[in-house]
């Protein structure tokens, strides 16, 4: 049996029933119809169901499909009928039950890892500060990375040692006082002096992004992490502004109000410098470094110090990302184990 | 830096307790570590930052307690008695090594009785952890821990020629330290040497052959300056650190060499006896006085946001041991910082000093923030989209190290033919090549979830990969990387939605071309890329059954990369409005039976082709295949095609005929017969 002449003769039934059926006004009427099209034994149904078999078999899937639209159509048809009736039948199939019991499919969706997800929180943050969001190059040379952070050639961060300088074919850098020796970057403080060479004043700019230190790992170490990295450049921007801006973040950040305390300390590229703590949960807790930006920063750039002023703030995204999510071992973050990742679907 | 409490007092009256000055000094600068007590002794650790060399002794310490507290700060001044005989009579010095040893200086004891130190100098040693050796090394202990400076005492009768030379030190030349080993140096390397060899490895560490012992009778006593960098290499180089080294790693106080030379030869002479020779051999020249600073009153304010009284500021600086040269004004003031601060040369150093001893809590933080626009930037609208869909797709965003080691992985590089660059040192063991491709790290990241029976880990990462360039800095592209399993058409429909969402449609269809690539670590017949204008924005493939085999992954796996800048390049950030047709689309079947090699994208484009502008899309179904009927080589392939006219609604003779050219297309490009 050719498959059209299948389909044919179902959609003739299709036709019948349905017109019978819209003109039904009884329900016994309704009884007889509902034998004579869906009836266990001898329904029109069935006798068409057995043609099936006669098809060939790279048409039956398309045949079955179209036997089934027909069938529901049918179906449904008599329950409409049935219902216009009143009362109805309430005759529930007893073949197939529907289970709503059953547990429902959820969507195998991905999720973020937890420092993306502290990344855009903190980029959300500051953007609502007026801080808008810069990126660098990770590999920098010694110029970006040290000298206009006025980190001279005798400074200990430039040792060889403590940096993943890059070899290269041509020569092998050795010496970390070349200035064309390229270095992965041990601070996103680069970025300020990328920025500040080529944007107009003043600015207002956060930086995110991987930096690079010899570290040997273990639950509080790793060689890769990430900076937040944040500058503010304007007319009379003073120290209370940075205590201000970063207990604004801090506020923002932990979702209840937070003290803030500054402690003395030593970056070349900022003075006065202090580390920063947040008095959180009764606990002074250690957040990153900040400062003044340094007269001599400013004078590498050709920029008048007199005439302006700012600050810089850095912070580690691991230890935000740590404390927010109760993840107690850095390397957890990079050792790509699903059932750490899947944790932070949220 | 260890403080012992009681050694303290000597310097100052300090009247709190050692638990709150040493929370007064941690909010001043001097970070408290932590505390212990020692024979009832509290003795305090502080952090030291590297421009504060000034507080690696307990005076520096004590002058920052004597200005927190406002008392007086007491400096012993020592008293000798010297003998008729003149120093440079016994010991010439010579300096060939000015750059590293700007200054050297000696002192001479003679008849000494070596032996132990008192107890109360030997407590104070060993409660900030130095252990007491005889009473003339203990007195240069003693006072580099007193003041800063390190000293040295050589038994003098080991000083051959009663001649100190300063000098380089020869490349290879061997040295036997105190430690009782065997150092090679370098010509960048000081060494104090006498009249034959040498005695020293100056500002580092002494030298057995001289070291003092029972049997010293005559002492030499060094006091010198060596320079931050030259030290610094030389404890580098060798690995061996000391207290002298470390303190002229972070510059000693130059005015201070001669006070401390004479500190210790009255330690000396007070604990060992002995006669001091009259005056010094010093082969440097006298300090002078840095020139003055100018203080102005208003720039305080103008960087601390806060006022702070004038006379206070000044009290403050004269405190921590500045002169105020002249008459200071009410608007600015001349300050000569004191040579101990070499950390101070600037107005912005002298308002550092202000602000912290005035007390960082002053500043408030509640100051005015003005409001300034700030908004996403293109590329986070577009990572925003990369992400959704990936992680829609199934994926777990995963972040790996930028650097990998040399392996088979490693070799998978589709955006260069350079080598990688590499590290002088490793990020992690082995890892010193900055990697080409994300996918090496992601094979390794699924390889350590099969290792924890973590089945099926489908994973991607947005990083940089870095590209050798031949000029300026290397080429850093941004890239998403996907990991799948076997089914590369999930990755593919992963990639070609963020391309449609992030593009446009319209672009995609105009701009977007597709290619076969081939490379030796995927399967065969599996990689594609897809172009913009001949270059690759992204690629896709399997894994090669070779690479997964000796990588011993447990299934096949799919894996592409995309590159997320030349995405953010082509990125149309707000989809516009396409007005919406409103005749009806009518959807036609065709069912092909056509040779194994014709592919999708010959067979799409062809139909378009024939179907002309009526046919706004081919989709495809599904393929299959009936070998018994079509014979080797056929398979089935099921498309629909949706005809729609702009203009009217289409009749279904219309329709017939775009179907009858499509096929007609088909049988003559691809000797496709159609199913009926």
């Amino acid at each position: 049996m050719s498959l059209q002449n299948f389909v044919d003769s179902l959609d003739g039934l299709l036709n019948e029933a349905k017109q019978s059926l819209d003109s039904v006004a009884s329900a016994e009427h309704l009884e007889e119809l509902r034998v004579k099209f869906v009836g266990a034994k001898n329904g029109a149904i069935k006798t068409v169901q057995k043609l099936m078999g006669a098809i060939e078999s790279e048409h039956r899937p398309a045949a079955g499909k179209r036997f089934n639209e027909v069938r529901d159509a049918i179906q449904s048809a008599l329950e409409s009928a049935s219902e216009r009736l009143g009362g109805g039948s309430q005759k529930v199939s007893n073949e197939q039950l529907v289970d709503p019991t059953l547990p429902g499919i959820r969507p195998v969706l991905g999720q973020l890892h937890p420092i993306t997800q502290t990344i855009e929180h903190l980029k959300d943050i500051m953007g609502r500060l007026g801080f808008s969001i810069t990126e660098g190059p990770e590999i920098e040379d010694t110029w970006h990375n040290f000298m206009a952070l006025n980190i001279p050639e005798d400074h200990p961060a430039r040792d060889p040692l403590d940096n993943f300088y890059l070899a290269t074919a041509s020569k092998q850098m050795h010496n970390p006082t070349d200035r064309d020796a390229m270095l992965l970057r041990s601070q996103t403080s680069t970025v300020q002096i990328r920025v500040m060479e080529t944007q107009p004043l003043p600015l207002r700019i956060i930086s995110l992004g991987r930096v690079y230190r010899p570290d040997a790992p273990d639950a509080t170490h790793f060689p890769m992490f990430h900076q937040m990295e944040g500058l503010w450049v304007d007319k009379n921007v003073t120290m209370a502004q940075l205590k201000s801006v970063l207990r604004l973040f801090a506020t923002s950040y932990l979702g209840s109000d937070v003290k803030v305390r500054f402690r003395p300390s030593f970056f070349p590229f900022t003075e006065p410098s202090v580390e920063v703590d947040y008095w959180w949960n009764n606990n002074w807790i250690e957040f990153g470094g900040a400062g003044m930006v340094d007269p001599n920063v400013f004078q590498a750039l050709g920029i008048d110090s007199e005439k302006w002023s700012g600050f810089a703030f850095g912070l580690g995204v691991e230890r935000l990302c740590m404390r927010r999510f109760g993840i107690v071992d850095i390397r957890d973050l990079y050792r790509s184990d699903v059932r750490f990742l899947r944790q932070f679907a949220s | 830096m260890l403080v012992s409490w009681e050694w303290l007092s000597d310097y100052v009256d300090i009247d709190v307790s050692h638990e709150d000055m040493a929370t007064r000094w941690a909010l001043t600068g001097l970070n408290h570590e932590s505390t212990i007590i020692v024979d009832g002794v509290p003795v305090i650790d502080l952090e030291i930052t590297s421009n504060r060399g000034d507080c690696l002794g307990h005076i520096g310490i004590a002058r920052e307690a004597s200005v927190l507290l406002q008392k007086e700060l007491r400096i012993p001044a020592p008293q000798l008695k010297t003998s008729d005989e003149p120093t440079s009579k016994a010991l010439a010095i010579e300096n060939q090594f000015e750059e590293a040893c700007p200054r050297y200086t000696g002192r001479v004891i003679r008849g000494v009785k070596v032996g132990p130190s008192p107890a109360w100098l030997q407590r104070r040693l060993m409660a900030i952890g130095v252990k007491p050796i005889n009473n003339v090394v203990d007195a240069t202990n003693y006072v580099m821990f007193e003041c800063g400076q390190p000293l040295h005492a050589f038994d003098f009768a080991n000083i051959r020629g009663g001649r100190i030379i300063v000098r380089p030190a020869k490349d290879k030349e061997t040295f036997v330290a105190i430690d009782h080993r065997t150092y090679q140096l370098d010509s960048q390397m000081v060494v104090i040497a006498d009249a034959e060899r040498a005695v020293a490895l100056g500002g580092v560490m002494g030298g057995v052959e001289s070291e003092v012992s029972d049997r010293t009778v005559d002492v030499l006593l060094e006091a010198a300056e060596f320079m931050p960098l030259s030290i610094r290499r030389t404890a580098r180089k060798l690995k061996l650190h000391s207290p002298s080294s470390y303190r002229y790693e972070r510059r000693i106080d130059h005015a201070n060499i001669d006070w401390a030379s004479r500190r210790c030869c009255e330690l000396i002479l007070q604990t060992a006896g002995g006669q001091l020779l009259a005056g010094s051999v010093d082969t440097g020249e006298r300090p002078t006085d840095p020139a003055p600073i100018v203080l102005r009153e208003s720039k305080i304010a103008s960087v601390l946001g806060i006022d702070v009284p004038w006379e206070r500021s000044l009290e403050i600086l004269v405190h921590l041991g500045c002169k105020v040269s002249g008459e200071p004004s009410e608007a600015d003031a001349r300050m000569i910082p004191p040579s101990y601060r070499m950390d101070l040369t600037r107005e912005i150093d002298l308002i550092e000093e202000i602000a912290r001893i005035h007390g960082y809590e002053q500043i408030p933080e509640d100051a005015d923030v003005p409001l300034v626009s700030s908004a996403k930037r293109p590329k986070d609208i577009v990572m925003d989209t990369v992400r959704r869909v990936v992680c829609a797709a199934g994926f777990d965003e995963t972040m790996t190290p930028s650097l990998i080691g040399k392996s088979q992985m490693s070799a998978i590089s589709p955006w260069t033919a350079e080598e990688p660059m590499t590290t002088l040192i490793p990020l992690l063991e082995g890892a010193n090549q900055l990697r080409r491709s994300l996918i090496p790290s992601l094979i390794a990241a699924r390889l350590y979830n099969q290792s924890q029976t973590n089945r099926d880990s489908q994973l991607f990462e947005t990083a940089n990969v870095y590209l050798p360039r031949t000029s300026g800095l290397p080429g850093q592209q941004f890239n998403l990387g996907v990991i799948g399993l076997a089914d590369i058409r999930r990755v593919a429909g992963t990639f070609e939605e963020i391309l449609h969402r992030v593009c446009g449609p319209e672009f995609i269809q105009a701009k977007l071309t597709k290619t076969l690539v081939s490379w030796n670590y995927l399967a065969p017949l599996s990689g594609i890329a897809w172009q913009i204008g001949g270059e690759t924005i992204a690629w896709i493939g399997q894994l090669n059954r070779g690479v997964v085999d000796s990588m011993k992954l447990d299934c096949a796996a799919a894996v592409g990369e995309m590159n997320l800048d030349m995405l953010l390049e082509h990125a149309r950030l707000v989809p516009q409005l396409q007005p919406i047709v409103p005749f009806p689309t009518i959807e036609r079947d065709l069912n092909l039976i056509l040779g194994e090699a014709t592919q999708w994208q010959s067979i799409s484009s062809t139909i378009q082709k024939a179907a002309g502008p009526l046919c706004i899309h081919v989709l495809f179904r599904e393929i299959y295949r009936d070998t018994k009927k079509d014979g080797d080589g056929k398979k089935r392939v099921l498309l629909s095609m949706h005809l729609r006219s702009p203009t009217e609604t289409l009749t279904s003779e219309q329709a017939d005929k775009v179907m009858q050219n499509a096929l007609a297309a088909c049988k003559s490009e691809f000797q496709a017969t159609i199913l009926q």
